[in-house]
Protein backbone atom coordinates (compact mmCIF):
# COMPACT_ATOMS: atom_id res chain seq x y z
CA UNK A 1 0.00 0.00 0.00
CA UNK A 2 1.20 3.37 -0.79
CA UNK A 3 2.38 5.95 1.99
CA UNK A 4 -0.63 8.86 2.31
CA UNK A 5 -0.71 12.34 2.82
CA UNK A 6 -3.34 14.75 4.39
CA UNK A 7 -3.87 17.54 6.34
CA UNK A 8 -4.97 16.23 9.98
CA UNK A 9 -4.94 12.78 10.66
CA UNK A 10 -7.75 10.91 13.27
CA UNK A 11 -7.12 7.83 15.06
CA UNK A 12 -10.14 6.60 16.39
CA UNK A 13 -14.28 6.74 14.90
CA UNK A 14 -15.55 7.25 18.45
CA UNK A 15 -17.86 10.74 18.82
CA UNK A 16 -14.79 12.87 19.82
CA UNK A 17 -12.77 11.62 16.85
CA UNK A 18 -15.89 12.07 14.05
CA UNK A 19 -16.55 15.58 15.76
CA UNK A 20 -13.17 16.56 15.04
CA UNK A 21 -13.07 15.33 11.73
CA UNK A 22 -15.95 16.72 11.06
CA UNK A 23 -15.12 20.27 12.14
CA UNK A 24 -11.87 20.48 11.13
CA UNK A 25 -13.15 19.09 7.57
CA UNK A 26 -15.98 21.79 7.96
CA UNK A 27 -13.18 24.64 8.44
CA UNK A 28 -11.58 23.71 4.73
CA UNK A 29 -8.84 20.69 6.38
CA UNK A 30 -8.36 17.39 4.45
CA UNK A 31 -9.11 14.74 6.98
CA UNK A 32 -8.48 10.94 7.50
CA UNK A 33 -10.30 9.44 10.06
CA UNK A 34 -9.02 5.49 10.68
CA UNK A 35 -11.16 3.48 12.87
CA UNK A 36 -9.72 0.06 13.68
CA UNK A 37 -12.72 -1.96 13.59
CA UNK A 38 -15.08 -2.95 10.72
CA UNK A 39 -18.29 -1.31 12.06
CA UNK A 40 -17.96 2.17 13.31
CA UNK A 41 -19.79 2.23 17.17
CA UNK A 42 -19.75 -1.47 17.28
CA UNK A 43 -19.42 -3.29 19.89
CA UNK A 44 -21.11 -1.02 22.09
CA UNK A 45 -19.53 -0.16 25.77
CA UNK A 46 -21.70 1.91 27.13
CA UNK A 47 -24.47 2.37 29.47
CA UNK A 48 -25.92 4.44 26.83
CA UNK A 49 -27.37 7.57 29.16
CA UNK A 50 -26.34 10.90 28.70
CA UNK A 51 -27.20 14.60 28.92
CA UNK A 52 -28.89 16.65 26.43
CA UNK A 53 -28.54 20.35 26.84
CA UNK A 54 -25.18 20.67 25.13
CA UNK A 55 -26.16 18.47 21.75
CA UNK A 56 -27.25 21.89 20.06
CA UNK A 57 -24.02 23.53 20.77
CA UNK A 58 -21.83 21.11 19.03
CA UNK A 59 -24.37 20.74 15.75
CA UNK A 60 -25.89 17.49 16.77
CA UNK A 61 -29.22 16.89 15.05
CA UNK A 62 -31.64 14.39 16.89
CA UNK A 63 -32.28 10.94 14.90
CA UNK A 64 -32.96 7.65 15.48
CA UNK A 65 -30.12 7.19 17.53
CA UNK A 66 -32.44 8.30 20.43
CA UNK A 67 -33.50 5.38 21.86
CA UNK A 68 -35.67 7.42 25.14
CA UNK A 69 -36.19 10.44 26.83
CA UNK A 70 -36.43 10.28 30.35
CA UNK A 71 -38.49 12.28 32.60
CA UNK A 72 -35.73 12.34 35.66
CA UNK A 73 -32.70 10.33 37.72
CA UNK A 74 -33.47 8.62 41.23
CA UNK A 75 -30.76 8.21 43.46
CA UNK A 76 -31.28 4.96 45.96
CA UNK A 77 -28.96 5.30 49.24
CA UNK A 78 -28.02 1.65 50.85
CA UNK A 79 -31.16 1.88 52.51
CA UNK A 80 -32.88 2.58 49.53
CA UNK A 81 -34.30 6.27 50.77
CA UNK A 82 -34.65 7.82 47.31
CA UNK A 83 -33.43 11.27 45.78
CA UNK A 84 -35.82 12.32 42.64
CA UNK A 85 -34.00 14.37 40.18
CA UNK A 86 -36.39 16.12 37.50
CA UNK A 87 -35.78 18.27 34.61
CA UNK A 88 -37.53 21.13 36.79
CA UNK A 89 -34.30 21.69 39.30
CA UNK A 90 -31.80 19.63 36.53
CA UNK A 91 -32.38 22.02 33.80
CA UNK A 92 -31.66 19.71 30.59
CA UNK A 93 -28.91 17.61 32.45
CA UNK A 94 -31.10 14.78 32.50
CA UNK A 95 -31.69 13.07 29.05
CA UNK A 96 -31.70 10.63 26.83
CA UNK A 97 -31.30 7.13 26.81
CA UNK A 98 -29.26 6.05 23.11
CA UNK A 99 -28.71 3.58 20.94
CA UNK A 100 -24.71 3.72 21.12
CA UNK A 101 -23.60 2.77 17.68
CA UNK A 102 -26.33 4.52 15.93
CA UNK A 103 -24.83 7.51 17.78
CA UNK A 104 -21.20 7.19 16.75
CA UNK A 105 -22.58 6.12 13.01
CA UNK A 106 -24.61 9.35 12.78
CA UNK A 107 -21.70 11.64 13.91
CA UNK A 108 -19.24 9.53 11.36
CA UNK A 109 -22.08 10.32 8.47
CA UNK A 110 -22.12 14.01 9.45
CA UNK A 111 -18.08 13.70 9.30
CA UNK A 112 -17.79 12.18 6.32
CA UNK A 113 -20.64 14.78 4.43
CA UNK A 114 -18.21 17.41 5.72
CA UNK A 115 -16.09 16.02 3.78
CA UNK A 116 -14.04 13.68 5.88
CA UNK A 117 -12.35 10.48 4.31
CA UNK A 118 -13.16 7.66 6.91
CA UNK A 119 -11.50 4.04 6.69
CA UNK A 120 -12.17 0.97 8.74
CA UNK A 121 -10.51 -1.79 9.22
CA UNK A 122 -7.11 0.73 9.56
CA UNK A 123 -5.52 0.53 13.14
CA UNK A 124 -2.47 3.13 14.10
CA UNK A 125 0.84 0.86 14.97
CA UNK A 126 3.17 3.13 15.90
CA UNK A 127 3.60 7.45 15.53
CA UNK A 128 6.11 9.04 13.48
CA UNK A 129 8.16 11.47 14.58
CA UNK A 130 10.83 13.82 13.24
CA UNK A 131 13.01 15.72 14.99
CA UNK A 132 10.53 15.38 18.44
CA UNK A 133 7.49 16.44 16.43
CA UNK A 134 4.45 14.05 15.44
CA UNK A 135 4.14 14.05 11.84
CA UNK A 136 1.57 11.09 11.52
CA UNK A 137 1.11 7.04 11.87
CA UNK A 138 2.30 3.80 10.66
CA UNK A 139 -1.32 1.94 9.89
CA UNK A 140 -1.99 -1.18 9.09
CA UNK A 141 -5.30 -1.53 7.02
CA UNK A 142 -6.41 -4.97 6.07
CA UNK A 143 -3.30 -6.15 7.27
CA UNK A 144 -1.20 -4.00 5.00
CA UNK A 145 1.12 -1.87 6.57
CA UNK A 146 1.72 1.89 5.62
CA UNK A 147 2.29 5.81 6.55
CA UNK A 148 -0.21 8.36 6.66
CA UNK A 149 1.85 11.44 7.11
CA UNK A 150 -0.18 14.65 8.29
CA UNK A 151 1.26 18.18 10.38
CA UNK A 152 -1.44 17.68 12.86
CA UNK A 153 -2.31 13.87 14.47
CA UNK A 154 -5.55 13.67 16.34
CA UNK A 155 -5.59 10.80 19.45
CA UNK A 156 -9.40 9.64 19.90
CA UNK A 157 -8.64 6.49 20.94
CA UNK A 158 -10.79 6.15 23.92
CA UNK A 159 -10.14 5.06 27.24
CA UNK A 160 -7.35 2.38 26.22
CA UNK A 161 -4.95 4.85 24.53
CA UNK A 162 -1.96 3.86 23.08
CA UNK A 163 -1.37 7.06 20.81
CA UNK A 164 -1.37 8.94 23.79
CA UNK A 165 2.03 7.45 25.16
CA UNK A 166 3.58 6.81 21.68
CA UNK A 167 3.39 10.38 20.96
CA UNK A 168 4.80 11.29 24.46
CA UNK A 169 2.13 12.22 26.88
CA UNK A 170 1.99 10.81 30.42
CA UNK A 171 -1.41 8.98 29.73
CA UNK A 172 -0.65 6.59 32.77
CA UNK A 173 -3.74 5.63 35.16
CA UNK A 174 -3.62 4.34 38.90
CA UNK A 175 -5.98 2.07 40.15
CA UNK A 176 -7.57 4.50 42.54
CA UNK A 177 -8.71 6.84 38.70
CA UNK A 178 -10.46 3.97 37.49
CA UNK A 179 -13.37 2.17 37.95
CA UNK A 180 -14.06 -1.23 36.35
CA UNK A 181 -17.13 -1.68 34.54
CA UNK A 182 -19.49 -4.35 33.75
CA UNK A 183 -23.37 -3.89 32.14
CA UNK A 184 -25.82 -6.30 31.29
CA UNK A 185 -28.45 -6.03 29.20
CA UNK A 186 -31.75 -7.44 30.80
CA UNK A 187 -35.29 -8.19 30.05
CA UNK A 188 -38.07 -8.86 31.92
CA UNK A 189 -36.99 -6.85 34.43
CA UNK A 190 -39.59 -4.17 36.91
CA UNK A 191 -37.11 -0.83 35.52
CA UNK A 192 -39.79 2.58 34.92
CA UNK A 193 -39.13 3.95 31.74
CA UNK A 194 -39.41 7.90 32.88
CA UNK A 195 -35.66 7.56 35.31
CA UNK A 196 -32.50 6.66 35.08
CA UNK A 197 -31.79 5.01 38.27
CA UNK A 198 -28.44 5.15 40.76
CA UNK A 199 -27.40 3.09 43.28
CA UNK A 200 -24.53 4.16 46.08
CA UNK A 201 -23.08 2.95 48.66
CA UNK A 202 -21.23 -0.68 49.29
CA UNK A 203 -22.93 -2.08 46.55
CA UNK A 204 -20.68 -0.99 44.65
CA UNK A 205 -17.91 0.40 45.76
CA UNK A 206 -15.73 3.70 44.68
CA UNK A 207 -18.93 3.59 42.15
CA UNK A 208 -22.49 2.94 41.54
CA UNK A 209 -25.22 0.57 39.84
CA UNK A 210 -26.88 2.20 37.50
CA UNK A 211 -30.61 1.31 35.59
CA UNK A 212 -30.95 2.79 32.54
CA UNK A 213 -33.99 1.93 30.69
CA UNK A 214 -34.71 0.97 27.14
CA UNK A 215 -38.22 0.16 26.69
CA UNK A 216 -41.04 -1.27 28.97
CA UNK A 217 -38.96 -4.06 30.67
CA UNK A 218 -35.67 -3.76 29.20
CA UNK A 219 -33.00 -1.60 31.14
CA UNK A 220 -29.11 -1.80 31.18
CA UNK A 221 -28.25 -2.58 34.45
CA UNK A 222 -24.43 -1.86 35.33
CA UNK A 223 -22.10 -1.29 37.63
CA UNK A 224 -18.67 0.59 38.30
CA UNK A 225 -15.72 -0.59 40.74
CA UNK A 226 -12.91 1.81 41.81
CA UNK A 227 -10.44 -1.06 41.43
CA UNK A 228 -8.14 0.04 44.18
CA UNK A 229 -11.75 -1.04 46.35
CA UNK A 230 -11.71 -4.50 43.90
CA UNK A 231 -10.44 -7.27 46.36
CA UNK A 232 -11.15 -10.63 44.21
CA UNK A 233 -10.41 -11.34 40.87
CA UNK A 234 -14.26 -10.67 39.11
CA UNK A 235 -14.86 -8.29 42.07
CA UNK A 236 -17.37 -6.09 39.37
CA UNK A 237 -19.02 -9.21 38.50
CA UNK A 238 -19.50 -10.04 41.90
CA UNK A 239 -20.89 -7.10 43.32
CA UNK A 240 -23.27 -6.72 39.92
CA UNK A 241 -24.71 -10.04 39.97
CA UNK A 242 -25.36 -9.76 44.10
CA UNK A 243 -27.07 -6.55 43.08
CA UNK A 244 -29.11 -7.84 40.95
CA UNK A 245 -30.04 -11.21 43.36
CA UNK A 246 -30.73 -8.84 46.62
CA UNK A 247 -33.65 -6.99 44.06
CA UNK A 248 -36.46 -9.03 42.80
CA UNK A 249 -37.77 -6.81 40.15
CA UNK A 250 -33.80 -7.51 38.07
CA UNK A 251 -33.53 -10.49 39.95
CA UNK A 252 -36.79 -12.60 37.77
CA UNK A 253 -34.99 -10.58 34.65
CA UNK A 254 -33.04 -12.55 32.10
CA UNK A 255 -29.80 -11.46 30.45
CA UNK A 256 -29.73 -10.80 26.72
CA UNK A 257 -26.02 -8.91 26.43
CA UNK A 258 -22.94 -8.16 28.38
CA UNK A 259 -20.31 -5.34 28.38
CA UNK A 260 -17.75 -4.71 30.35
CA UNK A 261 -14.75 -1.98 30.10
CA UNK A 262 -12.75 0.71 32.20
CA UNK A 263 -14.15 4.26 32.93
CA UNK A 264 -11.39 6.52 34.04
CA UNK A 265 -12.42 8.88 37.50
CA UNK A 266 -8.99 11.03 37.49
CA UNK A 267 -8.68 14.45 36.81
CA UNK A 268 -8.03 15.32 33.00
CA UNK A 269 -4.66 15.07 31.38
CA UNK A 270 -2.17 17.85 32.72
CA UNK A 271 -0.93 18.38 28.77
CA UNK A 272 -3.07 17.39 25.70
CA UNK A 273 -1.18 18.47 22.95
CA UNK A 274 2.82 18.17 21.89
CA UNK A 275 4.02 19.12 18.55
CA UNK A 276 1.79 18.17 15.56
CA UNK A 277 -0.02 15.84 18.05
CA UNK A 278 -3.40 16.89 19.73
CA UNK A 279 -5.75 13.71 21.83
CA UNK A 280 -9.43 14.49 22.81
CA UNK A 281 -12.33 12.80 24.39
CA UNK A 282 -11.85 9.18 26.83
CA UNK A 283 -8.33 9.40 26.00
CA UNK A 284 -7.52 12.87 27.53
CA UNK A 285 -9.33 11.74 30.24
CA UNK A 286 -12.44 14.14 29.38
CA UNK A 287 -14.72 11.73 31.27
CA UNK A 288 -16.36 12.91 34.15
CA UNK A 289 -15.27 11.63 37.41
CA UNK A 290 -18.73 11.56 39.39
CA UNK A 291 -20.94 10.09 36.84
CA UNK A 292 -18.26 8.48 33.91
CA UNK A 293 -19.72 10.05 31.44
CA UNK A 294 -17.86 10.51 28.53
CA UNK A 295 -19.99 11.20 25.51
CA UNK A 296 -20.38 14.95 25.92
CA UNK A 297 -17.49 16.21 27.22
CA UNK A 298 -15.58 14.37 24.28
CA UNK A 299 -18.00 16.16 21.18
CA UNK A 300 -17.57 18.96 23.23
CA UNK A 301 -13.77 19.22 23.06
CA UNK A 302 -13.87 17.29 19.69
CA UNK A 303 -15.42 20.58 18.07
CA UNK A 304 -12.67 22.82 19.59
CA UNK A 305 -9.91 19.99 18.83
CA UNK A 306 -10.99 19.95 15.38
CA UNK A 307 -11.41 23.55 14.77
CA UNK A 308 -7.83 24.38 16.25
CA UNK A 309 -6.87 21.55 13.73
CA UNK A 310 -7.73 23.47 10.72
CA UNK A 311 -6.66 26.56 11.95
CA UNK A 312 -3.04 25.15 12.18
CA UNK A 313 -3.30 23.35 8.76
CA UNK A 314 -4.32 27.03 7.27
CA UNK A 315 -1.50 29.12 9.22
CA UNK A 316 1.02 26.08 8.43
CA UNK A 317 1.68 26.03 11.95
CA UNK A 318 1.33 22.28 14.21
CA UNK A 319 3.79 23.49 16.76
CA UNK A 320 2.66 23.13 20.51
CA UNK A 321 2.75 26.46 21.05
CA UNK A 322 -0.14 26.71 18.25
CA UNK A 323 -1.86 23.62 19.94
CA UNK A 324 -2.52 25.51 22.95
CA UNK A 325 -5.79 26.98 21.11
CA UNK A 326 -7.29 23.57 22.26
CA UNK A 327 -5.55 23.30 25.25
CA UNK A 328 -7.14 26.50 27.05
CA UNK A 329 -10.17 26.01 24.55
CA UNK A 330 -11.50 22.87 26.01
CA UNK A 331 -10.02 23.73 29.52
CA UNK A 332 -12.51 26.75 29.40
CA UNK A 333 -14.94 24.89 28.45
CA UNK A 334 -15.18 22.03 30.48
CA UNK A 335 -12.22 21.94 33.95
CA UNK A 336 -13.71 23.52 36.61
CA UNK A 337 -16.90 21.01 36.17
CA UNK A 338 -14.44 18.19 35.77
CA UNK A 339 -12.42 19.24 39.18
CA UNK A 340 -15.04 20.38 40.65
CA UNK A 341 -16.81 16.68 40.29
CA UNK A 342 -13.75 14.94 40.56
CA UNK A 343 -13.28 16.18 44.51
CA UNK A 344 -16.74 15.35 45.26
CA UNK A 345 -16.10 11.94 43.80
CA UNK A 346 -13.22 12.08 46.14
CA UNK A 347 -15.49 12.43 49.30
CA UNK A 348 -18.15 10.22 47.91
CA UNK A 349 -15.96 7.01 47.50
CA UNK A 350 -15.19 7.81 51.10
CA UNK A 351 -18.64 7.46 53.17
CA UNK A 352 -20.22 5.19 54.42
CA UNK A 353 -23.11 3.62 53.82
CA UNK A 354 -25.00 5.59 56.93
CA UNK A 355 -23.66 9.01 55.85
CA UNK A 356 -25.14 8.16 52.25
CA UNK A 357 -28.34 7.24 53.91
CA UNK A 358 -28.81 10.38 55.98
CA UNK A 359 -27.63 12.42 52.92
CA UNK A 360 -30.21 10.76 50.62
CA UNK A 361 -33.11 11.04 53.82
CA UNK A 362 -32.09 14.72 54.50
CA UNK A 363 -32.93 15.83 50.48
CA UNK A 364 -36.41 13.43 50.61
CA UNK A 365 -38.79 16.40 50.13
CA UNK A 366 -36.86 19.08 49.87
CA UNK A 367 -37.38 20.94 47.28
CA UNK A 368 -34.41 22.16 45.66
CA UNK A 369 -34.47 25.23 43.43
CA UNK A 370 -31.42 24.20 41.19
CA UNK A 371 -29.43 20.98 41.64
CA UNK A 372 -25.66 22.00 42.90
CA UNK A 373 -23.59 20.23 45.36
CA UNK A 374 -23.82 23.35 47.35
CA UNK A 375 -27.76 23.37 47.59
CA UNK A 376 -27.76 19.47 48.59
CA UNK A 377 -25.35 20.33 51.01
CA UNK A 378 -27.27 23.27 52.95
CA UNK A 379 -30.41 21.13 52.52
CA UNK A 380 -28.36 17.80 54.78
CA UNK A 381 -26.86 20.65 56.88
CA UNK A 382 -30.62 21.98 57.83
CA UNK A 383 -31.47 17.73 59.06
CA UNK A 384 -28.10 16.34 59.69
CA UNK A 385 -25.84 19.47 60.81
CA UNK A 386 -23.19 16.70 61.95
CA UNK A 387 -22.91 15.28 58.02
CA UNK A 388 -21.71 18.08 56.68
CA UNK A 389 -18.55 18.94 58.23
CA UNK A 390 -16.70 16.13 56.06
CA UNK A 391 -18.15 18.48 53.71
CA UNK A 392 -16.97 22.05 55.01
CA UNK A 393 -14.77 22.63 51.98
CA UNK A 394 -17.95 22.38 49.56
CA UNK A 395 -19.83 24.56 51.32
CA UNK B 1 17.62 -13.81 37.31
CA UNK B 2 14.51 -15.11 39.27
CA UNK B 3 11.75 -16.58 37.08
CA UNK B 4 8.67 -14.61 36.18
CA UNK B 5 5.44 -16.04 37.43
CA UNK B 6 3.47 -17.73 34.41
CA UNK B 7 1.19 -15.27 32.88
CA UNK B 8 -2.42 -16.33 31.36
CA UNK B 9 -5.12 -14.54 30.06
CA UNK B 10 -8.16 -16.58 29.40
CA UNK B 11 -9.21 -15.59 25.75
CA UNK B 12 -10.52 -18.47 24.12
CA UNK B 13 -13.87 -16.82 24.86
CA UNK B 14 -15.05 -18.74 27.97
CA UNK B 15 -14.29 -15.62 30.55
CA UNK B 16 -12.68 -12.99 28.57
CA UNK B 17 -15.58 -10.43 26.94
CA UNK B 18 -12.42 -8.26 25.11
CA UNK B 19 -13.08 -5.03 27.10
CA UNK B 20 -10.22 -3.77 27.16
CA UNK B 21 -10.21 -2.71 30.85
CA UNK B 22 -6.75 -4.50 31.34
CA UNK B 23 -5.34 -2.37 28.27
CA UNK B 24 -5.99 1.20 29.48
CA UNK B 25 -4.76 0.26 32.98
CA UNK B 26 -1.86 -1.56 32.37
CA UNK B 27 1.26 0.79 33.44
CA UNK B 28 3.86 -0.54 30.80
CA UNK B 29 1.41 -0.51 28.37
CA UNK B 30 2.12 -4.16 27.58
CA UNK B 31 -1.55 -5.72 26.56
CA UNK B 32 -2.82 -5.64 22.88
CA UNK B 33 -6.44 -6.34 22.01
CA UNK B 34 -6.98 -7.04 18.75
CA UNK B 35 -10.93 -7.43 18.31
CA UNK B 36 -10.97 -10.83 19.74
CA UNK B 37 -7.49 -11.82 20.69
CA UNK B 38 -5.75 -10.37 23.94
CA UNK B 39 -1.87 -10.67 23.67
CA UNK B 40 0.77 -9.90 26.53
CA UNK B 41 4.40 -8.50 25.96
CA UNK B 42 6.00 -11.73 28.15
CA UNK B 43 9.24 -10.08 28.20
CA UNK B 44 7.83 -6.21 29.62
CA UNK B 45 5.32 -7.13 32.09
CA UNK B 46 6.45 -7.31 35.47
CA UNK B 47 3.66 -9.01 36.76
CA UNK B 48 2.25 -6.67 38.89
CA UNK B 49 -1.27 -7.80 38.59
CA UNK B 50 -3.09 -4.34 38.36
CA UNK B 51 -4.91 -5.61 35.05
CA UNK B 52 -6.07 -8.99 37.26
CA UNK B 53 -8.09 -6.30 39.48
CA UNK B 54 -8.86 -4.27 36.77
CA UNK B 55 -10.91 -7.25 34.44
CA UNK B 56 -14.52 -7.17 35.53
CA UNK B 57 -14.72 -10.64 34.75
CA UNK B 58 -11.56 -12.06 36.84
CA UNK B 59 -10.12 -13.37 33.48
CA UNK B 60 -6.86 -12.72 34.13
CA UNK B 61 -4.62 -15.30 36.14
CA UNK B 62 -0.92 -14.59 37.28
CA UNK B 63 0.42 -17.59 39.49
Amino acid sequence: MQDQKTDVLVIGGGPAGSMTAKWAATQGARVLMIEKRQEIGSPVRCGEGMSKEWLQDVGIRAGRWINLEVEGARIYSPREKVFEINEKHAGNEVGYVVERDEFDKQLAIDAANAGAEVKLKTAAVAILKEQGRVVGAKVKEFGQSYEIRAPITVGADGFESQVGRWAGLPTNIATRDMDTCLQYRMTNVDSDVRYCDFYLGKCAPGGYVWIFPKAEGVANVGIGVQVSQVKNPADARTYLDRWIEHHPGYAKGKKIDMVGGGVSIAPPLKQTVTDGFMIVGDAARMIDPLTGGGIANGCIAGKICGTVAAAAVHAGDPSKEFLQKYEKGWRARLEEKLYRNWLAKEKLVTLSDETFDKVIDALDGVRLEKLSVHNILKAVRDKYPEVTKEFEAFL
Amino acid sequence: MPNKKSLHIESSGQLCIYCGACVGICPLNCIYLDETRITFDEQVCTRCEICVKGCPVGAIEIG
